[in-house]
C-alpha cells in the first residue's frame, strides 16, 4: 500500500506545481479543488490502512469545509472580485 | 483483492486526470480532466476504501465521504466553469 500513499503524492504535488504555475485565477482555483480532494482521499487511505480511526472525523470536516471555501470563492469570482 | 483491484483501477484513473490537468492548455479542458480524475478515481478509491474496511463504523464514514464527493464536485466544477465563463464572454486571450 505504500506505492498507493507515494503515486496518490505525487499527484498531490503535480497539482500543487499546478497551482503556482496557473495563467488565470480559474486554474488555480480548480488546482485548489483537485489538491483538496486529494489530501481527503489520502487522509482517509491513511485511517483506513494505517488504523488510525480517529483521522476519519477529521477527513468528513476538511472536506466539508474545503467545498465551502472553494464555492465562496468561485461566486467571489463569478461577481467580479479582484477584476473591477 | 477486490479493494486491491478498485484501488489500483482509480489509481489509474487519478494518474491519467493528474497529466490531462497538467498538460491541457485552457480552464474548460482542465475542468473536464479535473471531473474525470476525482469523480471516476477518487471515488473508486473510497469505494475500494470501503470494500477493505469491511462491516465495521468506519464503513458508514467512508460512505458519507463518498457521498459528499460526488455531490460536491460537480457543483464545483459548474460553479468555475460559470465564474470562467461570465467573466471572460466571448474574449479569446485565454487560449494561447
Amino acid at each position: 500500500m505504500l506505492i498507493v500513499e507515494s503515486l496518490l503524492l505525487l499527484s498531490l504535488i503535480a497539482v500543487l506545481y499546478l497551482l503556482v504555475r496557473g495563467p488565470h485565477a480559474w486554474d488555480r482555483l480548480l488546482a485548489y479543488n483537485a489538491a483538496s480532494n486529494r489530501i481527503f482521499v489520502l487522509l482517509a487511505l491513511i485511517a483506513v490502512i494505517d488504523g488510525r480511526h480517529s483521522y476519519l472525523d477529521a477527513t468528513i470536516v476538511y472536506a466539508a469545509l474545503s467545498f465551502l471555501g472553494v464555492i465562496i470563492l468561485a461566486r467571489f469570482m463569478e461577481r467580479g472580485g479582484g477584476h473591477r | 483483492m477486490i479493494s486491491n483491484v478498485l484501488i489500483g483501477i482509480g489509481l489509474f484513473f487519478v494518474v491519467i486526470g493528474t497529466i490531462g490537468i497538467l498538460r491541457f492548455r485552457d480552464v474548460y479542458s482542465r475542468l473536464q480532466a479535473s471531473g474525470v480524475s476525482d469523480n471516476a478515481g477518487l471515488g473508486l478509491i473510497l469505494i475500494g476504501l470501503i470494500v477493505r474496511s469491511g462491516f465495521s463504523s468506519d464503513d458508514l464514514k467512508l460512505w458519507l465521504l463518498l457521498f459528499l464527493l460526488l455531490l460536491t464536485n460537480p457543483i464545483i466544477t459548474h460553479s468555475i466553469a460559470k465564474s470562467a465563463f461570465v467573466m471572460r464572454h466571448g474574449r479569446e486571450d485565454d487560449v494561447k
